[in-house]
């Protein structure tokens, strides 16, 4: 299966995209209110040695959810709804990747 | 003043943690009650769904082997019809998907083919809808009272046995 794109844009069909920093706070806010959500997300990226409002990459973000998860709670819910939208766009950036090489072929 | 969206409600999103809801495996006696759901409403598709704040997570399901939602295990809650019930406390019915106006431009219908829905809400004893039981069909087709009221049955039997986690 060909990896996920390094700079993704929306899933045609689709109009996914996948969740970062930004969105992880909205969920977590939300749910918590903002300086409870806020802290959370704090929290979970000071867990695994990062800075809040800095985490860029896909690997940090991944791993920051990983510690959100570790939470429990309501956090847990969230960071499970994060991986899995993480999943699903994977998953169908894949198959539009493939469809899209097939389709050149 | 709106009511709150019980979507984002603290209360039922711990307790779907607290009853190890979010975890891959699955639970055998939930995929037997997919299979069965599926079988008496002759649909290819059944799940045992858990609806979270941003997406739906397949707790067991019938009927999605080589579909991109086997691997997945769940997808945005945005696509989710069973989170209807969770707002509404409901079953929740569509017998031609491509015309429901809320799920006509819905992925699953435009990209995956999902034509109808028919869905009970998973309610726990501590009164929070968790997520849905449900079937899933590629042609239109009309539910009755009896069909919905199989669903319940079943969906019963399905929360019997994820409250049966809180005392394990």
């Amino acid at each position: 299966m060909p990896p996920p794109p390094q700079h993704p844009g929306a899933i045609p069909g689709y109009g996914l995209t996948p969740p970062g920093e930004p969105q992880a706070r909205d969920a977590l806010r939300r749910v918590f209110g903002a300086d409870r959500g806020d802290g959370c997300w704090d929290q979970a990226c000071r867990a695994v040695g990062l800075r809040s409002g800095h985490v860029l990459a896909r690997p940090q973000f991944e791993t920051a959810v990983r510690a959100l998860a570790g939470q429990g709670g309501p956090a847990a819910t969230i960071a499970r709804s994060l991986e899995i939208r993480l999943r699903t766009y994977d998953r169908l950036a894949a198959h539009a990747a493939a469809a899209h090489a097939g389709g050149q072929a | 003043m709106s009511r709150p969206d019980p979507l984002y409600d603290a209360g039922r999103l711990a307790e779907i943690a607290d009853l190890d809801l979010l975890s891959d495996d699955v639970d055998p006696i939930l995929r037997d009650v997919a299979a069965r759901a599926a079988s008496a409403l002759g649909l290819p598709v059944s799940l045992v769904s858990v609806v979270l704040d941003e997406a739906l997570h397949v707790a067991a399901a019938h009927g999605i082997d080589g579909l991109w939602l086997a691997d997945t295990r769940g997808h945005p809650v945005e696509w989710s019809f069973c989170a209807t019930s969770v707002r509404t406390r409901a079953p929740f019915v569509v017998e031609n998907a491509e015309t429901h106006p809320d799920h006509a431009a819905n992925p699953l219908v435009t990209q995956d083919g999902v034509r109808c829905y028919a869905g009970v809400p998973l309610v726990s004893s501590r009164g929070h809808v968790l997520g849905n039981l449900c079937v899933v069909g590629l042609e239109e087709r009309a539910f009755s009272g009896e069909d919905v009221a199989l669903l319940r049955e079943l969906a019963d039997e399905a929360v019997r046995r994820i409250e049966a986690r809180r005392q394990g």
